[in-house]
């Protein structure tokens, strides 16, 4: 009923046929019975809706990539993935230097093929060294990657192997001139001289003079050893490899000491030595030292000789009214007071000293601390009792990466006479005593032997001591593991820089960072390219600048601020405008083209219908 | 271990005694304090610690008392001249004193004042300004960090110290002061407050009380520019006012005075003097009696002596009729009579190292009779205020009162009309208050003048907004016979952006104290045994005679405060507003309203509303006549419109029952 009279109702407004296309109006009612206008439609359906609808649409889609412009943050392109590369490749083969080793055999009879006989020794020599070194090299040192010159010298001709590579030239001849029965001293400097000519290559040199006498070995305060006695080519070639691999090459440290990680050095290359005597109780007595003349006299060759590791500075301050924290007994056995090793991590009474950090230091320098400590007259003499029952005889600590602690018990604190407090001063010999325990703990710290006999499996070497603290071959075992371990640390870090920026799609990097980090790179790459070829100091001051920027552009201030632009603030604010907008838009082109479609299938009834009935 | 190097370590020792032969000077240290009753019942307590160290170049880097931090923030930020001071409270100029050379050097204004003076060129003095900020913010647990930013300091020419460029001056009046100030204060002394008389501060005892500021000046030759080298030298003060307990205030005299409390140190401060610091070089202890004071009871001693009761000397000061003190002073220094008062102070020294852990050292100060003294003002007593009501303009006024202090002595050596009084005011300004320099406007006993007859010397640096604070200098010379003079300058309040706003930014913004300064005037005093007062840092310090100062109040200007969500509100609103204009565009664009009509008509054909079907139903019913159908094109259109209004009426009542409920 309803629908005839929407049918017959049509003609009575013919104004909407004219105006709107695609109602379903039959321009003429044919008396056609088969036509359903629920199904069918004659006219084509009008595309104007649909197409406006669909203008929107994509206009705001076009909008969005502008949109997306106008608030993106700015990010400046980090090198991803040359950071990862960098830090594979150190992880994966470990920074290895090359190094040249020569030994000399003076004394040798010569029977044999002497030409063989060098070669001989030389294949001996690597075997053992092979042997020595350890499967998994440790970063910085030489493994792998040496030559194993021969040289044996009788005077007037020398015979070396054929593959020992670049062979130094110095004068046949000239280190048997060289007096063995000098002392220790003597003979390092006469050794110097004569080997000097290969001084600036690096080369390391062991001379084994066979002699009729007790066999003795001892490394130099440059780079050369030298064992005197009765050996065989055997004996000495397994000596030589030994002083070769666990002297020169690993610095003659014991395995688990410091681990060898540990370097004492901050992130912009520097150490600050912070010098602190501490009287424990100034109402007892008051001790005061000359430390102008330890900083000029006994620090600077220090400093000086440490310049390729790190920029070292040095302070000092005298500080009152710091007891220790831990607690002493009485011991008659050793008459004094004794606290043991047990009580070390409590010594240090953080509360009473003000060992400050320094305004002079730069923000990322290590400062490392060296507490003097003078008992008071309730504690005194305080002695340090090993675990093994007997007292230490330094009297002092080390704790890894802070500094040390040496305590030093005044002259006479015993006797009972005591009335006012007097000022006293340091003896400068006390003073140097001190200082020595000082030098060995600093040395430790580093990771070096303190004492001067190094045990090997095939004999004991005797290491001379080097007026700077550190021996040459020292200085370079400390350089190479240096350049390792900052170079670790710069790959780490930028690393975590990477991480850190990939996993905060919405923080804002600077222009600087990107620069650092390029330049980082950059000194990385150089400080690997000069280990490969051997420059030892260079690698060290380019890798401690590959470090340091790493370190500045991932403490750049910008990063730290938290103030970044997130995602969460940028929806807060457009989801207000484009959610409702663009669900409006969406609705309606969906409707349109779901209706277009429908009418289209409408009208395609219709024409089919048509054909059928024409 | 580490034997190894004993050989060439005492090669070198040999070597180095030749090299250093001679000591120039020696570092020293020493520690006073000074007690000192005042007029209102509380007790002062000043504590000042120097210490010295000579100059690098002879004496070397190394020092066994002069604090690490200090000499090498000297060094590194070549601070020529330094003075930072942390205060909590507001000194009383007009009950404890304005003319003595305590109120004029350590009556500072609240929270953190800090000057400091540079030896590098002009250029770099703000950069080194900034990095001194942070090193103090550092070392004294403070946010004088604030003090970086370009708005927060300024360069003060002329009224402050004769260094003209290189010197910066900033203030933070919101620092709050407590012990984690006071703490690294310390520790820049040797003994720190394990020994000697710092050792007195009791931390609950001190922050009771009214008034405390730790003050810290620091003065360096050692970069060299200036001819002779002596070194640096850092003082240190702790000025404390306190109210001792009042528990044996029981006699009541037959005047209405009442007598003041009796204090002892260990009653004010809780704690006692067990021995000096052993490494300090002077260790004392000083009773002040102002001048005012003294002549009271020098007129109680008359009286006594007229009635016939004691016969003491005047020697025997310490134990006379006005009070008594527990301990025997050691010395007694007079100051030779002052120009402004009629009788002259008196100090009493107690040297402490006479005493020990077992016999401490506790003065006890004990009143017999009540007495009423004044203390010595400064010629004006200025104080400063806000004028004006609203968010949008105010005034600052500064008034100057006369004291009786100008009346006297100036009367005194008047040339008749030629006598002028020298007041210079400095004032730092913020730049979001708005100052009008040209609305300067100066009273002089309530009678307005012109600027120039007053003003002798004005420099202005108006402030720009978001780099730097206002600043204005004056010079004003006052006829002698002064009573009140006031400066009113007005300002607009700025709007900050919203980033630039404190947490607290309906608490009201600060407008640093005022510093005025009476350059004719020096406080300073004079003791008769000139020599043997020499080796205390203290009397010596007093004895220079340092312009007389004094900071106005603190004030709190009210800006309008922004909502704080407003941004996101009209961000909601507008975005909103738009999808509702875009979305009802679509709607109207795409609407087919032929179409429409049709299918409205056809529903309509097809059935009516039930309840329309159900009341005519009803209706005929009533009638009594048989029900039939409505045409539907009549209802249709009535229906429509009726549902409309339906509709319409329950959206504005539920807007109205919104609005009634929720406002």
């Amino acid at each position: 009923m309803a629908e005839q009279e929407e049918i017959s109702e049509p003609p009575q407004s013919p104004k909407h046929t004219s105006k709107i296309s695609e109602t379903p109006i039959p321009s003429e009612p044919k008396p056609v019975s088969d036509f359903d206008p629920n199904t069918m439609r004659q006219t084509k359906p009008g595309l104007k809706r649909l197409f406006l609808t669909l203008t929107v649409l994509f206009s705001f889609l076009l909008g969005f990539p502008f949109l997306m412009k106008s608030i993106e943050i700015y990010r400046s392109p980090l090198p991803f993935r040359d950071i990862d590369s960098l830090s594979n490749s150190i992880e994966s083969n470990p920074l290895l230097f090359p190094c040249h080793f020569q030994a000399v055999f003076i004394g040798f009879n010569q029977k044999t093929s002497t030409e063989f006989s060098a070669d001989k020794l030389g294949f001996s020599i690597s075997d053992q060294m092979r042997a020595l070194t350890t499967e998994n090299p440790p970063c910085g040192s030489c493994s792998g990657n040496y030559t194993v010159s021969v040289t044996l010298d009788s005077g007037n001709d020398c015979v070396r192997n054929q593959n020992g590579g670049t062979g130094c030239s110095w004068r046949c001849g000239a280190i048997e001139a060289v007096d063995f029965g000098e002392s220790l001293e003597g003979v390092d400097e006469n050794l110097e001289s004569a080997l000097g000519g290969c001084g600036k290559g690096k080369v390391y040199s062991v001379v084994v003079v066979n002699r009729d006498e007790e066999v003795r070995a001892v490394v130099g305060k440059c780079r050369h050893a030298w064992v005197v006695g009765r050996v065989s080519e055997a004996d000495a070639a397994s000596m030589v490899a030994e002083i070769f691999v666990k002297v020169f090459v690993n610095g003659g440290k014991e395995e688990g000491l410091i681990h060898g990680e540990f370097m004492p050095v901050g992130a912009d290359g520097s150490i600050v030595l912070s010098f602190n005597l501490l009287n424990a109780d100034p109402r007892n007595w008051i001790y005061e030292w000359d430390f102008q003349r330890v900083d000029d006299i006994l620090l600077a060759p220090i400093i000086e000789a440490l310049e390729a590791v790190a920029n070292v500075s040095v302070e000092s301050q005298v500080l009152y009214h710091t007891p220790k924290s831990s607690f002493s007994y009485w011991d008659d056995k050793w008459n004094g007071y004794v606290f043991s090793t047990k009580d070390l991590p409590f010594f240090v009474n953080s509360n009473e000293w003000h060992l400050d950090t320094s305004i002079a230091a730069g923000g990322r320098s290590k400062i490392l601390q060296v507490a003097v400590y003078i008992p008071s007259a309730q504690e005194c003499p305080l002695l340090l009792q090993l675990p093994n029952g007997e007292i230490s005889v330094t009297n002092g600590f080390i704790s890894p990466m802070w500094g040390g602690v040496i305590v030093w018990n005044p002259p006479g604190c015993l006797s009972s006479e005591r009335e006012r407090p007097a000022r006293h001063t340091i003896s400068p010999q006390d003073l140097q005593k001190i200082f020595e325990v000082f030098m060995g703990q600093l040395r430790q710290l580093f990771g070096l032997k303190s004492d001067n006999l190094y045990i090997g499996a095939s004999g004991s070497y005797n290491l001379l001591a080097s007026e700077k603290g550190f021996t040459e071959w020292e200085l370079d075992v400390l350089s190479r593991q240096h350049t390792c371990f900052n170079l670790l640390s710069c790959a780490t870090t930028l690393g975590s820089l990477s991480r850190l920026v990939q996993s905060l799609p919405r923080m804002i990097i600077m222009d600087e960072i990107g620069k650092q980090v390029k330049f980082s790179l950059e000194a990385a790459k150089l400080a690997q390219s000069n280990a490969s070829r051997g420059i030892y100091d260079a690698s060290a001051v380019s890798s401690r600048q590959a470090r340091s920027l790493a370190e500045d552009a991932f403490f750049h201030p910008s990063i730290m601020s938290v103030s970044y632009y997130s995602f969460e603030h940028c929806f807060a604010v457009y989801s207000p405008f484009f959610l409702p907008v663009l669900m409006h838009v969406l609705l309606a082109a969906l409707r349109e083209w779901r209706r277009y479609k429908q009418e289209k299938a409408k009208y395609l009834a219709w024409k089919a219908k048509a054909k059928v009935a024409s | 271990m580490a034997l190894l190097l004993r050989p060439i370590v005492s090669f070198l020792f040999f070597f180095a005694t030749i090299a250093y032969g001679s000591v120039i000077e020696e570092e020293e240290f020493s520690e006073e304090l000074l007690l000192k009753p005042l007029p209102d019942r509380k007790v002062l307590g000043y504590f000042h610690f120097e210490s010295k160290a000579p100059p690098t170049n002879t004496y070397g880097r190394h020092h066994r008392l002069f604090p690490k931090a200090i000499y090498q923030l000297v060094q590194k930020f070549r601070v020529r001249e330094l003075e930072l001071s942390f205060t909590q409270g507001r000194w009383n100029y007009e009950r404890w004193g304005g003319f003595d050379p305590i109120s004029s050097s350590n009556a500072k204004p609240p929270g953190v004042e800090l000057w400091a003076v540079f030896d590098v060129p002009e250029d770099q003095v703000d950069d080194s300004w900034k990095n001194l900020t942070h090193a103090l913010s550092g070392l004294f647990c403070a946010s004088v960090n604030f003090l970086e930013s370009s708005t927060t300091y300024s360069s003060p020419d002329r009224s402050f110290r004769p260094f003209s460029g290189s010197l910066r001056y900033g203030t933070l009046p919101r620092e709050a002061v407590c012990t984690e100030n006071l703490t690294p204060w310390l520790k820049l002394l040797p003994c720190r407050d394990k020994a000697g008389l710092p050792a007195l501060l009791d931390r609950p005892s001190i922050y009771r009380g009214f008034y405390h500021s730790q003050w810290l000046h620091l003065t360096s030759t050692e970069s060299g520019s200036v001819g002779v080298e002596s070194g640096i030298v850092l003082e240190q003060t702790l000025t404390v006012v306190l109210q001792p307990n009042t528990q044996r205030t029981s006699k009541t005299y037959s005047s209405d005075a009442v007598i003041q409390p009796s204090w002892s140190v260990s009653s004010i401060f809780g704690r006692k003097v067990s021995g000096r610091c052993v490494l300090a070089k002077s260790s004392n202890v000083y009773l002040l009696l102002e001048g005012g004071l003294v002549s009271e009871v020098k007129n109680l001693q008359k009286e006594n002596e007229k009635s016939g009761a004691g016969s003491i000397a005047i020697e025997g000061f310490w134990s006379n009729p006005g009070f008594e003190l527990s301990v025997i002073p050691d010395r007694v220094i007079k100051e030779v009579s002052s120009l402004h008062s009629k009788s002259s102070s008196v100090l009493y020294e107690f040297l402490i190292e006479k005493y020990s852990d077992s016999k401490p050292f506790d003065l006890g100060f004990t009143w017999k009779l009540p007495v009423v003294w004044s203390c010595p003002q400064a010629p004006l007593h200025a104080s400063r205020f806000l004028m004006g009501s609203g968010n949008e303009r105010g005034a600052i006024a500064i008034s100057l009162k006369s004291t009786e202090l100008s009346g006297g002595i100036l009367g005194a050596d008047i040339i008749e009309d030629s006598c002028r009084l020298r007041v210079d005011v400095f004032q730092v300004v913020p730049w979001y208050v708005k100052v009008y320099f040209h609305t300067l406007q100066v009273f002089v006993d309530e009678q307005p003048q012109t600027v120039t007859d007053v003003v002798e010397k004005i420099r202005v640096s108006p402030s720009e907004d978001k780099i730097s604070p206002g600043v204005m200098e004056m010079v004003l010379k006052l006829p002698c016979d002064v009573k009140t003079a006031a400066l009113t300058l007005e300002f607009d309040k700025g709007f900050l952006h919203i980033d630039e706003y404190p947490p607290d930014a309906n608490q009201g913004f600060d407008i640093p104290s005022a510093v005025i300064s009476f350059p004719d005037f020096r406080a300073g005093m004079h003791f008769l045994e000139d020599n043997s007062s020499n080796n205390s840092p203290m009397l010596s310090k007093f004895q220079e005679r340092s312009p007389v100062l004094s900071y106005s109040e603190v004030l709190l200007v009210p800006l309008t405060t922004p909502d704080f969500s407003m941004p996101y509100n009209v961000i909601t609103i507008t975005c909103t507003v738009f999808a509702l204009y875009f979305g009802s565009l679509l709607n109207v664009l795409r609407r087919r309203v032929g179409e429409e009509e049709r299918l409205l008509k056809s529903k309509a054909a097809k059935k009516t509303g039930r309840l329309p079907e159900l009341l005519s139903k009803l209706s005929a019913k009533l009638r009594g006549r048989p029900w039939e159908p409505p045409q539907s094109p009549s209802t249709s259109s009535s229906l429509i419109s009726r549902k409309l209004i339906f509709k319409v009426t329950l959206v504005a009542g539920i807007a109205a029952a919104w609005q009634y409920y929720s406002g």
